[in-house]
């Protein structure tokens, strides 16, 4: 519970674009293009997360959030409505694409009944308890990675580019990825991760995606870890784009009182 | 009586007014927890056997908001205790909230410790070991917020003064204090009376940057727990010690303080620090008539908070310094303390282990708090674990008969 970089817009980064690059010939660029992809000045949305284990077992998480992009910032407030034990806590992130600077983030916890700063280290850990860690759903920047393109492949009927990238800092905790990135709508629609010993320990992959008010969308993702047999679905509903969502809206004041 | 007057008829305002708002229903919640906790020692005893139903029914519309949050206590050799730790209104204007009835309020960074924490009382009928959340007493009070981007100013208003609640005599928690005779106990001064000008007022300025989040604050206030005046009367023959007659009586208060936290690189930096003036201390200078005197005092922390190999460290140091000390004054003139806490998940979040403690350097003793929780499934969880008090004398020492394993099974919803 602590650096939860989770944001749908964040993923959304992460798997999908609308540029229509045909000049796009290299891998870099068409992760930058992904990375560039317009996700809008703020969204909303309902999160719903599924845990699912080897036996079917499942645990359901509910999150109500809201984003908002500026120039040089990016505003997250993400609020807990499920399960009971979390419910009303809230996290909220400040973002930066200064190069270096670190995100500033905050907890509320409503049996303390005090929002806490903390670090944003460890976006290694597993958030919620789910496959997907905190940099899984963070904005990881094209330039964090050397990106090579490995083949090209027809799934569900749609033509990809399969983009192979690798840290370029020692001690990263994939070995590599390889993305399935959508030809012409450069979205990634499948996602492989590969643990430091090279082995494939999660394969991502979207299941629903469409454009709301012009954005491309991501609605339904489905994260499998082979190595644990373990499921994470995620799903994200009653989205709204640019709304005019105040500045206000990521404070001290909406922590405590919830969207 | 009058707090419970007031809590109900609050709910009866707030739930009448709840008709008008047909369109959306209050949210219930809450959890059932069984916490049975054994003496470790060669004879085990219970220490306690406890069920608890708590219970939060929330509602929020537009601009208002309430929140009904009763509990319920079920012991096997006591009656059932039925309290209302929160009952409150909402109001939301365009940058001001106001909150009116009986409720938590928390100031303050640090953990475990209630340094600026000055407005909701401790009750301490079972020391520091229940979840804080239990341990601070909801109060009756008005508090304003109003918000200015990142500024945020918040007054709070207590028309009656509640004071900590102490174990009962009798109990494993109550502290033993010594005296060459019998002492007779006068509590005829311990109520401070229901009137206007013994409310507390207290205030607060915030302020959340990139750079740091800072508070500001102030309180006139009481003091929580009662100075014990002490008279001596000596028999004129012999010239001995003839009867100790002891009279607790709350005090005035005033606080001042500051409390910030940033992060530098990997770690949150935690500080908090507060001046409290008008506090009365027992004092073996007999000139002092009723065995106490009057000195401030200061009491701050520094504390950090990293991560290191998956597992969450946090570390605080504590010290209280008595100003103007004179020599006669029971406390010591420095009292330093240090919390630790290590936690880490397993399992998908599923299993937990945490360790706390707190550790008193001047007495050598401490607290430790080893346990283990393990989420059965969603909103039901287990807890293991062991509170182990070290030393023979200080905060902690002095309840080193009382180490205690305890179970803990709680479900919420």
């Amino acid at each position: 519970m602590k650096a939860l970089y989770v944001s749908v817009i964040s993923l959304m980064t992460l798997l999908g674009s609308v540029v229509t690059a045909e000049d796009t010939k290299n891998a870099v660029k068409i992760m930058q293009n992904v990375y560039d992809r317009p996700t809008g000045k703020d969204m909303s949305g309902t999160l719903t997360m599924t845990l699912k284990n080897s036996r079917g077992d499942l645990r359901i998480r509910s999150i109500k959030q809201s984003i908002k992009s500026e120039k040089a910032i990016e505003k997250k407030l993400m609020f807990f409505t499920a399960p009971a034990d979390v419910r009303n806590t809230s996290f909220m992130s400040w973002s930066y694409s200064e190069p270096g600077k670190n995100d500033d983030q905050w907890i509320y916890l409503p049996a303390l009944k005090r929002i806490k700063r903390i670090s944003s280290s460890g976006s290694g850990d597993y958030f919620m308890g789910s496959d997907f860690t905190y940099d899984d759903l963070g904005d990881r920047q094209p330039n964090e990675d050397t990106h090579k393109i490995i083949g090209k492949e027809t799934v569900d009927g749609k033509k990809c580019i399969i983009v192979e990238s690798k840290s370029v800092n020692q001690g990263y905790m994939y070995s590599r990825t390889i993305t399935w990135v959508i030809d012409s709508v450069w979205i990634g629609l499948k996602k492989e991760f590969y643990d430091e010993q090279g082995e494939l320990l999660k394969t991502l992959q979207v299941k629903e995606y469409k454009q709301i008010n012009g954005y491309w969308t991501v609605l339904n993702t489905e994260m499998y870890n082979a190595q644990k047999d373990h499921t994470t679905i995620m799903k994200l509903a009653d989205v709204k784009f640019d709304t005019g969502i105040s500045d206000d809206l990521f404070s001290e004041r909406t922590m405590q009182r919830g969207l | 009586m009058n707090c419970v007057r007031m809590s109900l008829a609050l709910i009866y305002v707030v739930v009448l007014g709840t008709t008008t708002f047909a369109a959306e229903l209050p949210v219930l919640s809450g959890y059932v927890r069984n916490y049975t906790g054994v003496i470790a020692s060669k004879n085990p005893d219970f220490a306690i056997l406890q069920n608890t139903v708590n219970l939060s029914l929330e509602y929020r519309k537009d601009k208002v908001g309430l929140k009904i949050n009763p509990w319920l206590y079920h012991y096997p050799k006591t009656e059932l205790e039925i309290g209302l730790r929160e009952a409150y209104l909402d109001m939301f204007l365009n940058s001001l909230d106001i909150r009116i009835g009986k409720q938590q309020i928390m100031w303050g960074k640090g953990e475990g410790v209630f340094i600026t924490d000055i407005i909701s009382p401790k009750d301490m009928r079972e020391f520091l070991l229940p979840d804080f959340e239990e341990i601070r007493i909801g109060v009756n009070a008005l508090k304003m917020n109003l918000f200015r981007g990142k500024h945020n100013f918040e007054l709070v208003l207590l028309p009656q003064f509640v004071p900590t609640i102490l174990p009962d005599e009798g109990s494993i928690w109550r502290p033993k204090i010594s005296f060459p005779l019998r002492p007779t106990i006068d509590s005829t001064k311990i109520d401070v009376p229901l009137l206007v000008e013994n409310g507390e007022v207290f205030g607060k300025y915030s302020l959340m940057t990139s750079v740091a989040d800072i508070d500001v604050l102030g309180g006139y206030t009481w003091d929580d727990d009662p100075t014990m005046h002490i008279r001596k009367t000596m028999n004129p023959q012999t010239q001995t010690l003839a009867a100790i007659e002891i009279t607790p009586r709350h005090h005035r208060l005033i606080v001042a303080g500051t409390a910030f936290s940033t992060v530098v690189g990997d770690f949150v930096i935690r500080s908090e620090g507060a001046w409290y003036r008008g506090k009365y201390f027992s004092t073996l200078d007999m000139s002092d008539a009723d065995g106490v005197v009057e000195k401030d005092y200061i009491n701050y922390l520094v504390g950090t908070d990293f991560n290191l190999w998956e597992i969450k460290f946090s570390a605080q140091y504590i010290q209280k310094a008595i100003l103007d000390y004179s020599e006669a004054i029971s406390d010591p003139q420095f009292e330093n303390m240090v919390t630790f806490l290590a936690r880490r998940d397993f399992l998908r979040e599923t299993l937990t282990l945490d360790f706390f403690t707190y550790i008193g350097i001047d007495e050598s003793d401490a607290l430790l708090k080893p346990r283990v929780q393990y989420a059965f499934a969603d909103g039901f969880e287990l807890q293991l674990g062991a509170n182990i008090f070290v030393g023979d004398s200080g905060r902690f020492g002095i309840y080193d008969k009382n180490d205690m394993l305890y179970l803990k099974a709680k479900f919420a919803f």
